[in-house]
């Protein structure tokens, strides 16, 4: 008897689990409703990337970035701040500089006096932004800007702080993001690469561009960016040596390609294959990009819109305006770098030069891409690596001062693409020093232009040694509120 | 139960009701002192226990009842009654409390009013329910009858509480928010109505309503709105600054008056945006948005609300065929799919030579597909227009700089999705055109900048078609005037032999150069216009200024050419020069080829021979002999790096290394530190001499010790 209740106990509780676990699994099964992506794990491998396609309907097709190279004084030109210029001479109150590391530029200054805007700000506009009197022409256009007071990065000199923000990585041998947009949606002209760079300086204190910047990183190389630049050969080597006829081209090149063909079946090498399509494309180049570079046959509305010198090669304004023929013909990304904005002594002088040089060029992109019907799929970014601080660097003169690299806040400003127009966001505290609301990281920015091209931040990846990468690295937040 | 206990609890009762009739009867002469208050407070907090003994006593009472007649144990009895009482005892304490609440500011209204009197009803029926619970007639029935009632009032009560602390559709309202509502066209959107009131509706009205009048505030409607409440009106038409609705807002979150209060859903940016800006637009009820200027924030903002959410548009078609869409694809006719599994199609078409409407005629078989066009700069006539609308689906076609005019626009009356067209830079002309517009009934967005239209005219179509919006554009209208940048010159060299002609050059078209060759300002008058015939054959400089009708003049830019009549054939350097200024060594001095100002600047420094720790020592041989008359070198002066002009310069002459002697010496004045830096030159002329073999000795300016930079990029023998 006492075996049966024995056996009795042992099959009850053989019953009792198998249901309770059909209860406890039914339950997880309930509870997994709930989260649909929990037992997904590599999911993003199953849903392969095709490169070429956007991952959702874009707002934007085209990106033109007008880099300011080497840090715009956020103080002088958007982020307006009379309390800064209330305290000029005062020193930096400890508990708005914290801990910051500073750079050894003025790390062993003895003192931080504060030092306010030389320049006036007024409002502008329907969205009544405030813009310094420096930047008159965008001023004139702030409704169609989306402003950025808030952004931030993590880097404190240039060339780090300029990696990141193309990169997504300090370190660079990453892919720069016209590479990534490159991959991500393939060219729009076959005639044309789809990621272009065009470089210009003013004559403000410089820093150095690196081809390291327009890098297609472990990206296969046709996404890399081509630099365009100012004189009578654009592309390097596209030209034919003098008494090459266009036919001896073609045959030349069709039987390259054939033994390029020969090769590739033999090693299978994809970089081979990429050649051959490097090759054909910068045959068609040879035709495509003078007639892209041919600035003679723009109306002279255009030239008094851009100013006299986007008719002289190598400026910034004859960037802009290549700029906006480059992406009007379908190049997806445009990259100028426009050199000269470090300002760490000497501000006044400079920065008022520097920005004589971008504000008209800049805000006639914007317009001219807004004429066109081509604003709303193109989007405009300007800005730095970085911003510049509220104290001085050097020694603060009745009419003199100068600012150190600040990654703790700094403006940039956007415009089209599918971008709220009209809108000042986020706000930095009364000193310029600290963001006071809404901060922008560098891979919250990247994931938003990401976002306003169709793709996906957490799904545009590519496998390079046994690692996924993607341009905003493991963080990086849509910015909703920027979208309209 | 201890019977005393007992005993005493059901006199309490008893004093509960009549204290709560006492309480309803004569509530609106009631005034809670402040020390009471926060008793009435926590009837939200109390209210759970009665509701949870309440169920429970009344169950176990109906199951008392129907099992009368057998052996429930005295501890199942005296229990279930104990708990009855303990529930209608709490229910009396929470009866009150929520009376005393409700003599607070800020409740009022039906929903108050059913959630008073029902919650009185629960207290009296659970009273009467112990009181009857245990007659003879108290009948399984009746016990059955006087719990569903009593539980049908509870839930009733505990609705309208919960709709009072919570707003109303509290439960409801994720659906409803999940509920497409549908959305009203943007023509006939009023501000006030759709974009402020619904703002209101989500963040305000669950405490300001006819039934939660806080603060004596109603935000439910126009005239609600408009009244204001104890504090006063809400706004000042047109003054947003120092509008009260605003100032709540704005307040800090912990400020006690910050609305809404700290814990409900803030507004967002965006909304206090736009009430301000609704405010001041003197905050009108009736407004439609696109009475609004166009451009104005608020009819931006408006109208991206209003916008119909349109994440990845729904296509009802299908995808094309993929190899067919790749053989399309050429290598200028780009067909992409718009996304990732998307059944839709962009087209873009490129090289003005190699178009005919054969490329559109082709993509018949993806007809369908196809959203967008783009076909910029093409030679696209109006008759090729009629291949395009066969796109039945296009939504976006670009017409930017092509052939056709207002009357190709027939042939896209049949697209029936058509919202956004780019004409500019076409021959448009407005005579017929607006006819035309009225056609394509699905448009939302023109292009019409650099047409025949004029600016009068665009006004004239903004008005007669309020729903569509038109992109002008920059047209020069004389007022901005610019000023030219100055005159280039286009020689590649600016040191010559013996004679060069002068090739000024300026990008801007219809330029007019003018130029002196005296070192005096150009002017527009007197000066002679540049028209490459100058040609110049001794040491100048030119001086030139642009002028053009409608420009400021620009800068006046100086050329200096520099005239070098000897080339040694060979030139040896006896001491080094500088490390980082060594340019070509020995052939910097004669190869043409001048630097400029930013010498530590690599780009630049290249054309730059520098010394400074020691002198400069050249010699130059001829291999027959010149005779020169004078010397000259190109120097660089830039103080503030202590880039200074040499200290002293020594020319010797003669036939041969051996046999020089001193032909002259320059010694230049120093300039004052500080200065813009700048390009010179020094010159030197002597009695002609026959000369095979030159020594140059450049020695460095020395100042109390310090040595400063010399730095020459060119040497000239006359």
């Amino acid at each position: 008897m006492d075996k049966e209740i024995l056996e009795h106990g042992f099959s009850w509780n053989r019953r009792r689990f198998l249901s309770t676990m059909s209860l406890g699994i039914g339950s997880v099964a309930l509870g997994s409703l709930l989260m649909p992506n929990l037992f997904k794990n590599g999911g993003i491998e199953e849903e392969a990337f095709t490169p070429g396609i956007p991952h959702f309907a874009p707002k934007a097709k085209r990106v033109i970035y007008l880099f300011q190279n080497g840090a715009p004084s956020q103080q002088e030109l958007f982020d307006y701040k009379p309390k800064l210029r209330e305290m000029t001479g005062q020193e930096i109150p400890p508990s708005v500089r914290g801990n910051q590391r500073l750079t050894g530029m003025t790390a062993n200054q003895s003192s931080f006096p504060l030092v306010g805007s030389f320049v006036d700000f007024k409002q502008y506009g329907n969205s009544r932004a405030w813009v310094s009197d420096l930047m008159p022409y965008t001023a004139k256009i702030v409704d169609e800007l989306c402003i950025v007071r808030s952004m931030y990065t993590e880097a404190i000199n240039h060339d780090p702080a300029l990696t990141f923000l193309q990169t997504g990585s300090q370190q660079g041998n990453r892919p720069s993001m016209g590479a990534w947009l490159s991959y991500g949606l393939g060219n729009e002209n076959k005639n044309l690469p789809a990621f272009t760079v065009l470089l210009s300086r003013g004559i403000g204190n410089g820093q150095g561009v690196y081809s390291k910047l327009w890098s297609n990183g472990f990206l296969d190389s046709v996404h890399q960016g081509v630099q365009f630049s100012k004189g009578e050969d654009p592309v390097l080597y596209l030209k034919d040596p003098d008494g090459m006829s266009r036919k001896d081209r073609r045959e030349m090149l069709d039987n390259l390609s054939e033994l390029n063909e020969l090769s590739y079946k033999e090693f299978g090498d994809p970089e081979i294959a990429t050649r051959i399509k490097q090759y054909e494309m910068a045959y068609r180049m040879q035709t495509a990009v003078p007639e892209v570079m041919d600035l003679s046959k723009e109306p002279d509305d255009i030239v008094k819109l851009y100013g006299p010198d986007c008719l002289v090669p190598g400026t910034y304004a004859a960037n802009c305006l290549l700029a906006r023929k480059l992406s009007e013909n379908g190049v997806r990304f445009v990259q100028l770098y426009h050199q000269g904005w470090d300002q760490h002594g000497n501000l006044p002088f400079e920065i008022a030069k520097q920005a004589k040089d971008v504000d008209q060029a800049s805000a006639a992109l914007v317009i001219d891409l807004k004429q066109r019907g081509l604003l709303d799929e193109t989007l405009v970014i300007w800005g730095g690596e970085f911003g510049r601080t509220s104290y001085t660097q050097g020694r603060l003169t009745e009419d003199n001062y100068g600012r150190d690299h600040h990654p703790r806040c700094f403006t940039v400003w956007m415009a089209g693409g599918g971008i709220k127009p009209g809108m000042v966001y986020g706000e930095t505290d009364e000193l310029g020093y600290n963001i006071a609301r809404d901060p922008v990281h560098v891979h919250d920015f990247q994931a938003t232009v990401l976002n306003q091209l169709g793709l996906d931040h957490e799904k545009l990846i590519f496998k390079h040694l046994g690692r996924r990468y993607r341009l905003t690295d493991v963080s990086g937040k849509v910015i909703k509120d920027l979208i309209a | 139960m201890n019977t005393k206990l007992r005993a005493f609890a059901e006199q309490v009762l008893v004093v509960l009701n009549v204290f709560i009739l006492f309480l309803l009867i004569f509530l609106h002469k009631l005034t809670v002192p402040y020390w009471l208050q926060p008793a009435g407070r926590m009837h939200p907090l109390v209210l759970h226990f009665p509701i949870v003994l309440l169920m429970l006593a009344i169950g176990m009472e109906v199951y008392r009842i129907a099992n009368r007649n057998t052996n429930l144990t005295s501890f199942y009895k005296n229990f279930s009654g104990g708990l009855l009482l303990a529930g209608i005892l709490f229910t009396g304490i929470t009866v009150i409390m929520g009376l005393f609440l409700s003599r607070e500011e800020g409740y009022g209204g039906d929903t108050l009013e059913w959630h008073k009197w029902t919650g009185a009803a629960v207290f009296f029926i659970a009273s009467v329910i112990y009181w009857v619970r245990n007659k003879l007639w108290y009948s399984v029935t009746a016990s059955w009858f006087f719990a569903v009632l009593m539980m049908l009032t509870l839930i009733v009560t505990g609705h309208y509480g919960a709709t009072l602390t919570h707003g109303e559709d509290f439960i409801m309202q994720p659906i409803y928010a999940n509920i497409k509502k549908p959305s009203v066209p943007i023509e006939q959107a009023i501000v006030y109505e759709h974009v402020v009131q619904p703002i209101l509706e989500n963040k305000c009205v669950s405490c300001h309503n006819p039934n939660k009048l806080k603060g004596e505030l109603a935000l439910t409607d126009s005239i609600a709105l408009a009244k204001g409440g104890k504090t006063g009106k809400l706004f000042v038409p047109g003054n947003p600054d120092i509008s009260l609705l605003l100032e709540r807002v704005h307040l800090p979150l912990e400020e006690e008056k910050h609305m809404p209060p700290e814990g409900k859903p803030q507004l967002t940016r965006e909304e206090i945006t736009l009430l301000t800006l609704w405010i001041r637009g003197d905050a009108k009820f009736s407004q439609k948005v696109i009475d609004i200027a166009e451009g104005d924030s608020l009819r931006i903002l408006a109208t991206a609300i209003l916008k119909p959410e349109d994440k990845d548009e729904k296509y009802d078609f299908s995808a094309a065929d993929e190899t067919t869409v790749a053989k399309l694809n050429n290598d200028y006719r780009t067909i992409a799919p718009v996304a990732k599994g998307s059944p839709a199609l962009d087209v873009s078409i490129y090289n003005r030579d190699l178009y005919s409407t054969k490329q559109l005629d082709e993509l018949d078989a993806i007809k369908k597909q196809v959203v967008s066009v783009s076909l910029n700069k093409l030679p696209v006539k109006d008759e090729d227009l009629k291949s395009v609308s066969r796109f039945e689906n296009l939504r976006r076609l670009d017409l930017n700089f092509t052939d056709v005019t207002e009357k190709g626009l027939d042939a896209l009356t049949a697209l029936k999705h058509l919202h956004t067209l780019s004409l500019s830079g076409t021959k448009l002309s407005f005579a017929g055109l607006k006819d035309k517009i009225a056609n394509l009934k699905s448009l939302k967005t023109l292009s019409v900048w650099n047409t025949g239209l004029t600016p009068e005219d665009v006004a004239q179509l903004k008005n007669a078609y309020r729903g569509i919006s038109f992109i002008e554009g920059f047209k020069d209208d004389g007022k901005d005037t610019l000023k030219l940048n100055p005159p280039q010159v286009k020689n590649d060299e600016m040191v010559f032999a013996s004679a060069i002609p002068v090739q000024l050059f300026h990008p801007v078209r219809g330029v007019q150069i003018r130029f002196t060759l005296d070192g005096t300002e150009p002017d527009s008058i007197h000066s002679p216009v540049f028209d490459n015939t100058t040609i110049i054959d001794k040491k100048t400089t030119v001086k030139a200024k642009a002028f053009k009708d409608g420009w400021y003049s620009s800068d006046a830019v100086t050329f200096d050419f520099l005239k070098n009549s000897f080339v040694p054939d060979s030139v040896v350097l006896l001491q080094p020069l500088n490390s980082v200024h060594q340019a070509e060594g020995a052939k910097t001095f004669f190869n043409k080829k001048l630097g400029a100002i930013g010498a530590n600047n690599p780009a630049w420094a290249n054309f730059w021979a520098g010394v400074r720790k020691n002198d400069m020592e050249l010699v130059a041989m001829f291999n027959q002999p010149v005779t020169i008359s004078s010397y000259g070198l190109h120097y660089m002066l830039e103080t503030t790096t202590g880039i200074y002009p040499p200290g002293l310069v020594e020319v010797w002459g003669g036939e041969n290394e051996s046999r020089v002697k001193l032909l002259t010496t320059i010694k230049p004045v120093m300039p004052e530190p500080g200065g813009k830096p700048t390009l010179e030159t020094l010159e030197a002329s002597f009695k002609p001499q026959s000369v095979s073999c030159l020594k140059i000795i450049v020695k460095p300016h020395v100042e109390k010790d310090r040595r400063f930079l010399v730095l020459i990029d060119e040497m000239f023998l006359n």
